[in-house]
């Protein structure tokens, strides 16, 4: 059986979420492989839920929201981005590709945009493989999938 | 010298607390060993006597400041070059108000480091602490009062009559699990990724999730900690790999770009994890994609990570090429 990324999207309500439901009204085919997460603006997206869910299992995370300038908190987008920018940085530090976190505008109107970037992404993890460095080696070690190894660290 | 400036301090403290302007002096005292000076809070004039100064006065007071922000209550803070920064930080913050806030600036020649003990009762000799020998910002950079030479100075500097020592992150990555955070950083840029997260899996895996690293750090200053939440399902109240690294990364990108890399943190460790190196590292990330920034030095400017708006934004784009390419 191929492998079937699992990618978390954050899509504030106003653009991006209401363009993935405008890519299903138009019935664009997009892999279904993305769980969607609604939030009010890619602002409230913390680097925590970002960690989460990578902690959690998922080989992939979208973070989508509207376009500079078109925020409907104003900066919720800049602050979004920044955070994005510093956290891309970071989880290559632990083992996480860089490109399994991807930050987008999608404007309420690009229900193709949507699909299209779920498409990318899920080939491009595909190529990347699953996320076996930090959630099944930290589960390992945990002690949840399978016997963790003695002592500490390289669980694998 | 020391005994003239000690005396200064205690003058200031008695004469603030007399005049009501300040109901509390934080400061340090004599410890119960040669090497220790920890905190002390003077609240009666006659009680002034009690502080002290040396070259084991580490600990970062700054962060105190935090307990009286509810408080309708007036502190006097002693601050060295580097506590100073702290301050800047919390004022920038809107953790404290600069009119409660009474910061007595004195000089530091480097603190000693007291992990280098060999001698519990004869004192002797101890080398610099690894971030006094990396100091930039020797004189406060804020200060309302000073003391001695200290004198208010942004401007960098690195002093120069310092000795080498092994440093406070004492030793090199070592067999039984000591860490010197200096260097950590710049090992790292030639592994891979995978072998990166094993280094940090192997540090945190002996993280007691104590929070003491949290609890002294005057950047950490949220009323309630996503670490506390009663949430169970957002971080486990057990030590456990995910947990820990879980924690480890969120506390680090917490304080990104508002870090003043007091050291306090890692002092802090009991089990002696390198947290300044992952500080370290934000901190140079945050410079290399947003711009050169000491965190804590200009009351007046935002920290990177705190400023949106329009110009900035444009800004922002021309630094990220780089990075989506
Ligand atoms: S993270 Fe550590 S070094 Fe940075 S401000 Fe907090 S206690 Fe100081
Ligand atoms: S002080 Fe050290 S042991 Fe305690 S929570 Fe922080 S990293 Fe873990
Ligand atoms: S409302 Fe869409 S990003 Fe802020």
């Amino acid at each position: 059986m191929s492998f079937e990324p699992k990618i978390i999207g954050f899509l504030c309500n106003w653009c991006a979420y209401t363009a993935a439901d405008l890519a299903g009204i138009s019935r664009l085919k997009y892999p279904d492989n993305i769980r969607i997460i609604r939030v009010m603006c890619t602002g409230r997206i913390e680097p925590s839920f970002v960690l989460k869910a990578f902690a959690s299992g998922a080989d992939g995370v979208l973070v989508a929201g509207c376009h500079p300038g078109g925020c409907h908190y104003q900066e919720g987008n800049y602050k979004a981005y920044k955070r994005t920018l510093l956290l891309k940085k970071l989880l290559p530090q632990f083992g996480i590709a860089s490109e399994r976190f991807r930050l987008e505008f999608i404007a309420s109107s690009e229900g193709e945009k949507f699909a299209r970037v779920v498409g990318e992404m899920v080939g491009q993890l595909k190529i990347l493989g699953p996320l076996q460095t930090a959630a099944v080696r930290i589960a390992e070690l945990d002690g949840l999938f399978g016997e963790a190894e003695g002592g500490t660290g390289g669980g694998r | 010298m020391m005994k003239q400036l000690i005396a200064q301090m205690q003058e200031i403290a008695r004469e603030l607390l007399e005049t009501g302007i300040v109901q509390t002096v934080i400061g340090w005292e004599k410890g119960s060993r040669w090497y220790l000076s920890p905190p002390v809070f003077v609240r009666k004039p006659e009680d002034a006597g009690r502080l002290w100064y040396d070259q084991f006065a580490v600990p970062n007071l700054s962060g105190y400041l935090l307990d009286y922000r509810n408080k309708n209550e007036k502190v006097a803070v002693f601050v060295k070059g580097c506590d100073s920064r702290s301050v800047v930080r919390l004022i920038q913050d809107n953790q404290v108000r600069k009119e409660n806030i009474v910061a007595i600036g004195v000089p530091c020649a480097g603190m000693r480091d007291q992990s280098a003990v060999n001698d519990e009762k004869e004192p002797h000799e101890l080398p610099l602490l690894s971030k006094c020998l990396q100091c930039r910002y020797p004189n406060p950079v804020y200060a309302d009062r000073t003391v001695g030479e200290a004198v208010v100075d942004k401007s960098l500097n690195v002093p120069d009559d310092l000795d080498a020592g092994t440093g406070l992150m004492g030793g090199d990555l070592t067999g039984d699990g000591s860490y010197v955070s200096s260097g950590i950083v710049e090992r790292l840029e030639g592994l891979s990724s995978d072998d990166r997260y094993d280094f940090w899996q192997k540090a945190f895996s002996k993280c007691l999730r104590c929070y003491a690293c949290r609890n002294v750090c005057p950047a950490c200053s949220c009323r309630e900690c996503i670490m506390d939440s009663e949430h169970s399902l957002w971080v486990g109240k057990g030590s456990s790999p995910t947990e820990n690294m879980f924690n480890a990364l969120i506390r680090a990108y917490h304080v990104a770009g508002r870090c003043t890399t007091c050291g306090e943190c890692e002092r802090v460790c009991p089990v002696g994890i390198p947290l300044m190196a992952l500080n370290q590292f934000l901190g140079q990330e945050v410079n290399k994609l947003l711009e050169a920034y000491d965190a804590g030095i200009d009351e007046t400017l935002k920290p990177p990570l705190e400023m949106y708006g329009w110009p900035d934004f444009d800004g922002l784009f021309r630094c990220a090429k780089g990075v989506r390419a």
